[in-house]
C-alpha cells in the first residue's frame, strides 16, 4: 500500500502538464541561479588574481632591488616603504557559486600602507550598480530560499483540501490507510522531483576538497524543503478549500520569507544602533589634528618611553613624526572604533539569536556560510586585516625612528597577509544549530498536523 | 446601476473578515515602518549636521601651515539625509555618503551603510513603500480573486445577469466598490505617514516641494495600485474557476515583485555591461600620468608646460607656482569627468534599462518613479558628488590663488558646504518614464477590463 500510494500519486502527476511546466520553470531557475553566481564567483576570482599578482610582483621588485649590491630600500622619504601599500586579500570563498552573500557589496581585498594606518579607508568594491545591489542577485540562494518553497507549495497546495472540498477524501480514506499515512505518502510523491532538481543543483555548485560544506549544503536544502512540505500538510489538514490552503501557504510565504527577515533587521538596527560613519570621520580627524599639533611633544614622551627607538641627534625626521602623530589619533579613536565594531557584531548576533523565526533565515544564514561568502567570513577577515596593520606597523616603525633602511636580511620577515581560515567546527556548530532549529520548528508543525489527523477531528471535518 | 453595484461591493469587502485582518496587518506594518524610518531618519540627520560641524572646526583649526599642505589636508563633506527617505529609502543604504574633498584627485562617495549592516539587509528594507509595493497587491488579490469567477462559480453571476445589469456595469462597480474600500484603508496610512513627515527637520526648510513631491507619489502609488486591481478583476473575469484566478494572479504578483527587479538588472547589465575595477583603475592611472603633475618635476607634460610659461628672456612669471597648480588641477579633473563621468552614464543608462521593462512588470515603473520623487535614486546621488566636486574645485582654487597666505583667517574664506537637492522639475523628468509607465498600465488594465466585460460569460 505504502509504496502504491506514492507510485500512483507520481503517475498522476506525470500527466499533469502544469507539473512539467513547473518542473521545467524551476529546472530554468535553477540552471540560470547557478550561471549568474557562475559569473560572479569567476569575475571575483579573477580580480582576487589580479590583486595578488600585483602583490607578488612588488614583492619581486623589492626583493630583486635589495639584491644588487650596496642596495637598500629607506622607510621613509621619496620611494620609501611608508607610503607603498601591501594586499591583504581574502581568498575566493569555497563554495561561491551556492551564494553570493556578502561578496558583492563588502571588499574582499585592502591595500595597507604603514602611513595611512588610521585613515578612513574609503572601502571599495567592485564596480556596481547601487540599484543592482538593492534589487539583489538572482543567484542560487535566491532560487533556494525564495523560489523553491514557491515552487513546492505549487505542488503541495492541494494535497487534501481539494479532495475534501469535491468529497473524494471520503473515498480515499474508505480504503483503509490512515489519513496521516496517506497525506505523507502524497507530499513525498508530489514534493520528490521539486527537492531532488534543488539537490541536484546544489551538488553541481560544489568544489573539489568540500565534501563537509556540501553535505552541509544538502542538508539545509532538505530541511529547508521538509518545513515546507510539513507547513503544507498541516495547512491542508485544517483547510476546507484549495483556495483557503493556498492563500494560507501564500501568506505565510509571505511572512517567512518577506516581512520576518526585514523586521528583524529592523529591530536589529534599532536595538543596537552604530554610530555614524560621519561622526566617525569627523572624529578621527580631530583626533589627526590635535595629534599633529602636539608633534613634538608626542615624540618627546615617545622617546622617553622607547629610549632604544631614538635616533643619535634626538631629532626625528617627518615619517617619524607622522607615525608618532598616528599611533596617538589610533589611541584616541579606539574607544569610537571599538564600540561601533561591537554594536555591529550585537546586531549579527541578535540576527543569529532570532534567526528560528524564519526557516529563510536560518536557510540563508547556512548557506552563505557554507558558501564562505557570508558575515562571519567577511568579520573574520576585517579582524585579521586589523591584525595586519599592527603586524607592519611592528616592523616598519622602529626601523622608521632609527632611521633603518630596508635590506635583503629584512625581505623574508616583511609582514605577509595570510588568510586563515574559520576552523570547520565554528561554522559547523553554527550551521548545525540553525538546522536544528529549523528540524524543531517542523516537528512542531508536523504535531499540529497530525493532531489535526486525527480520524476524530479529520472525521468532524468531512462530515 | 454601477453606482449601487460599487456601494454593495463596498459594503462586502469591508464586512469580509479576511479584508479586516489582512488590513490590520498592513496597516501594522506601515506604521511600524513609519514610525522606525522617521526615528532613523531623524537620526541620521542630527548625527550629519554634527559631523558637519565638527568637520568645518577641524579645518578652521587646522593651524599654520602651507595652503598647498592645506588642500592635502583636504576636507570631508556628508549627504545630507533626503526627507523623503522616512517613506522610501530607494538607493541610500547602497551608496556613499562621504566625500572626502583633496587636491589632485576625485574621489567617489565612500562608505555604504551597507557594508555597516546585518546580513539580513540583502532581503531588503521594510519601508512604507515596500509595504505598498509588495504587501498590498496581494491584499488586492486577495480580495479581488474571486470577485467574479467566485459568482461565476456559485451561479450568482448567471443570476446577476438575467435581472439585466449590463456587464460593463457589473465589473467597473466591482471595481470601485473594491477601490473605494482600499482607498479607505489608505487614508490612516495616509494621516500616518503625514506625521512621520510632519516631525523631519529638513521638510519645514524645503516643505513645498517636498509635499509636491510627495503629491506626486501619492499619484504614482496610486496608479500602480489601480492597475493591479483592474488586473485582478479582469483576470477574475477571465477565468473558469476562482482557484485558476488565483493561481494567475500569484503567478504574476511573484514574477512582478520577486523576479522582475532581478531579471530587469541582470539585463541592464548584459546590455550595459560594467568594467572591471581593476581595468577601471588602470586607465586613470595611465591616464593620470599623461596629464600635468604639479609634483613631478621630471615629466615630460612638466617641461611643456615651462616652455609654454617663459616668457621672451627665458624667465617664467611670478605667479609660475599658481599657474602650475591651477593648470595640473584641470587636466586632472579632466580624467576624473571622463573616467566617472563616464561609470556614472553607464549606470544612468543601466537603471534606465530597469525603468522601461516596466512595460512588462509595473514594479519596476513605480519603483523607478517612486525613489526619484524621494530624492533617493542613483540621478539625486550623482547631482549630490557634482556638488561636491565642484566645491572641492572651487576650494582648490582659492588655496591656489593664496598667493602666499595661510592660516585661519584663509581657512575662514573657503565657504561651507552647503549641498542644494535637484529641484522639483529635475525629480520630475526623472520620473517621468516611470509615471508614463504606470498610465500605460492602468490604462491597458481598464481596456482589458472592458473587454473582459464583453466576453464575459456567466458560467
Amino acid at each position: 500500500m505504502s509504496t502504491h500510494i506514492f507510485l500512483l500519486e507520481l503517475r498522476m502527476m506525470a500527466r499533469e502538464r502544469a507539473a512539467w511546466l513547473l518542473l521545467a520553470l524551476f529546472a530554468g531557475a535553477l540552471s540560470y541561479g547557478y550561471w549568474n553566481g557562475h559569473q560572479l564567483a569567476k569575475r571575483n576570482s579573477e580580480a582576487a588574481e589580479t590583486a595578488l599578482q600585483g602583490s607578488e610582483e612588488l614583492q619581486r621588485k623589492i626583493r630583486e632591488h635589495l639584491s644588487s649590491p650596496g642596495k637598500a630600500i629607506p622607510v621613509g622619504g621619496r620611494g620609501g616603504i611608508a607610503m607603498v601599500g601591501f594586499l591583504a586579500q581574502l581568498p575566493p570563498a569555497p563554495l561561491p557559486v551556492l551564494a553570493t552573500g556578502q561578496s558583492d557589496l563588502v571588499p574582499a581585498s585592502e591595500t595597507v600602507s604603514l602611513m595611512r594606518l588610521t585613515t578612513p579607508v574609503s572601502t571599495r568594491s567592485e564596480i556596481e550598480n547601487p540599484s543592482h545591489l538593492l534589487a539583489g542577485r538572482f543567484d542560487l540562494a535566491f532560487v533556494l530560499i525564495w523560489l523553491y518553497p514557491l515552487f513546492l507549495l505549487a505542488f503541495l497546495y492541494d494535497l487534501m483540501a481539494g479532495d475534501r472540498e469535491t468529497g473524494t477524501l471520503r473515498l480515499a480514506l474508505s480504503q483503509g490507510i490512515s489519513p496521516a499515512g496517506w497525506l505523507c505518502r502524497r507530499t513525498l510523491a508530489r514534493a520528490f522531483p521539486v527537492v531532488a532538481l534543488a539537490l541536484a543543483a546544489t551538488l553541481l555548485a560544489g568544489s573539489d576538497g568540500y565534501g563537509t560544506r556540501l553535505g552541509a549544503a544538502l542538508a539545509v536544502i532538505l530541511l529547508y524543503g521538509l518545513f515546507w512540505a510539513t507547513l503544507a500538510v498541516a495547512i491542508n489538514a485544517v483547510s476546507n478549500s484549495a483556495a483557503g490552503a493556498a492563500t494560507s501557504l501564500g501568506a505565510a510565504w509571505v511572512a517567512i520569507v518577506l516581512v520576518a527577515p526585514t523586521l528583524l533587521n529592523l529591530a536589529a538596527e534599532s536595538l543596537y544602533p552604530t554610530p555614524s560613519r560621519p561622526e566617525l570621520v569627523a572624529a578621527s580627524r580631530q583626533a589627526s589634528g590635535e595629534a599633529e599639533k602636539l608633534g613634538d611633544q608626542l615624540l618627546d614622551s615617545f622617546y622617553k618611553e622607547h629610549p632604544e627607538l631614538a635616533p643619535p641627534d634626538k631629532r626625528a625626521d617627518y615619517v617619524a613624526m607622522k607615525l608618532t602623530e598616528q599611533e596617538e589619533v589610533a589611541r584616541s579613536v579606539a574607544p569610537v572604533l571599538e564600540k561601533f565594531d561591537k554594536q555591529l557584531l550585537r546586531q549579527q548576533q541578535t540576527v543569529g539569536r532570532w534567526r528560528f523565526v524564519s526557516p529563510a533565515i536560518v536557510a540563508h544564514e547556512a548557506l552563505t556560510d557554507i558558501a564562505g561568502t557570508g558575515y562571519w567570513r567577511h568579520r573574520a577577515f576585517r579582524g585579521q586585516v586589523k591584525a595586519f596593520k599592527h603586524a607592519i606597523s611592528d616592523f616598519y616603525t622602529p626601523k622608521a625612528h632609527r632611521r633603518e633602511p630596508l635590506v635583503l636580511a629584512d625581505v623574508d620577515k616583511m609582514p605577509q597577509f595570510t588568510f586563515q581560515e574559520e576552523p570547520k567546527s565554528d561554522w559547523l556548530a553554527r550551521v548545525s544549530t540553525g538546522l536544528g532549529g529549523m528540524l524543531a520548528f517542523s516537528a512542531v508543525i508536523g504535531c499540529w498536523a497530525l493532531l489535526s489527523l486525527r480520524p476524530r477531528r479529520l472525521g468532524a471535518a468531512i462530515g | 446601476m454601477t453606482f449601487s453595484i460599487a456601494r454593495k461591493e463596498f459594503q462586502d469587502t469591508w464586512r469580509d473578515g479576511r479584508f479586516r485582518w489582512a488590513a490590520a496587518i498592513v496597516l501594522l506594518l506601515l506604521g511600524v515602518s513609519f514610525l522606525l524610518a522617521r526615528q532613523q531618519v531623524e537620526h541620521q540627520r542630527n548625527e550629519r549636521e554634527d559631523a558637519t560641524k565638527m568637520e568645518r572646526d577641524n579645518w578652521l583649526n587646522q593651524g599654520q601651515k602651507n595652503a598647498h599642505a592645506a588642500a592635502h589636508y583636504g576636507v570631508y563633506v556628508f549627504k545630507p539625509v533626503a526627507p523623503l527617505s522616512v517613506f522610501d529609502r530607494g538607493l541610500q543604504p547602497f551608496v556613499g555618503n562621504t566625500v572626502y574633498l583633496e587636491a589632485h584627485r576625485q574621489n567617489q562617495a565612500a562608505f555604504l551603510p551597507a557594508q555597516d549592516a546585518t546580513s539580513m539587509r540583502r532581503f531588503g528594507d521594510l519601508t512604507a513603500a515596500a509595504c505598498l509595493q509588495l504587501l498590498l497587491p496581494l491584499l488586492i488579490i486577495l480580495l479581488a480573486f474571486g470577485t467574479l469567477a467566485g459568482e461565476r462559480e456559485s451561479g450568482t453571476l448567471r443570476q446577476v445577469l438575467s435581472l439585466g445589469v449590463r456587464p460593463a456595469s457589473l465589473v467597473f462597480g466591482k471595481a470601485l466598490g473594491l477601490g473605494g474600500a482600499l482607498a479607505l484603508l489608505l487614508l490612516p496610512a495616509a494621516a500616518g505617514g503625514a506625521y512621520a513627515l510632519s516631525g523631519i527637520s529638513g521638510m519645514d526648510a524645503a516643505g513645498e516641494e517636498s509635499a509636491l513631491r510627495l503629491c506626486l507619489m501619492a499619484c504614482a502609488y496610486l496608479l500602480y495600485l489601480g492597475a493591479i486591481l483592474v488586473i485582478c478583476i479582469t483576470v477574475s473575469a477571465l477565468a473558469p474557476t476562482s482557484r485558476s484566478a488565483l493561481s494567475i494572479l500569484l503567478v504574476f504578483w511573484a514574477a512582478n515583485a520577486v523576479l522582475a527587479p532581478r531579471l530587469a538588472s541582470d539585463l541592464a547589465q548584459w546590455s550595459h555591461p560594467t568594467p572591471k575595477m581593476a581595468d577601471l583603475d588602470a586607465d586613470l592611472l595611465e591616464a593620470r600620468k599623461q596629464a600635468l603633475n604639479s609634483h613631478n618635476p621630471n615629466s615630460e607634460a612638466m617641461k611643456e608646460f615651462i616652455e609654454k610659461n617663459r616668457d621672451a628672456s627665458g624667465k617664467l612669471p611670478a605667479n609660475f607656482r599658481a599657474l602650475l597648480m591651477q593648470e595640473s588641477e584641470r587636466q586632472t579633473n579632466l580624467v576624473y569627468e571622463k573616467h566617472f563621468g563616464g561609470i556614472w552614464d553607464l549606470m544612468e543608462d543601466q537603471d534606465k534599462v530597469v525603468t522601461w521593462a516596466g512595460l512588462a512588470a509595473p514594479l519596476l515603473g513605480l519603483r523607478s518613479a517612486s525613489v526619484a520623487l524621494a530624492g533617493t535614486d542613483f540621478t539625486h546621488h550623482r547631482h549630490f558628488s557634482i556638488a561636491a566636486e565642484k566645491h572641492r574645485r572651487e576650494f582648490i582654487r582659492m588655496l591656489n590663488n593664496s598667493h602666499g597666505a595661510s592660516g585661519r583667517e584663509l581657512w575662514e574664506k573657503l565657504p561651507p558646504f552647503r549641498y542644494q537637492p535637484p529641484s522639483l522639475s529635475q525629480a520630475v523628468s526623472t520620473a517621468m518614464p516611470g509615471l508614463i509607465i504606470l498610465c500605460l498600465w492602468l490604462a491597458g488594465g481598464c481596456a482589458a477590463l472592458y473587454v473582459a466585460s464583453r466576453r464575459l460569460k456567466p458560467s
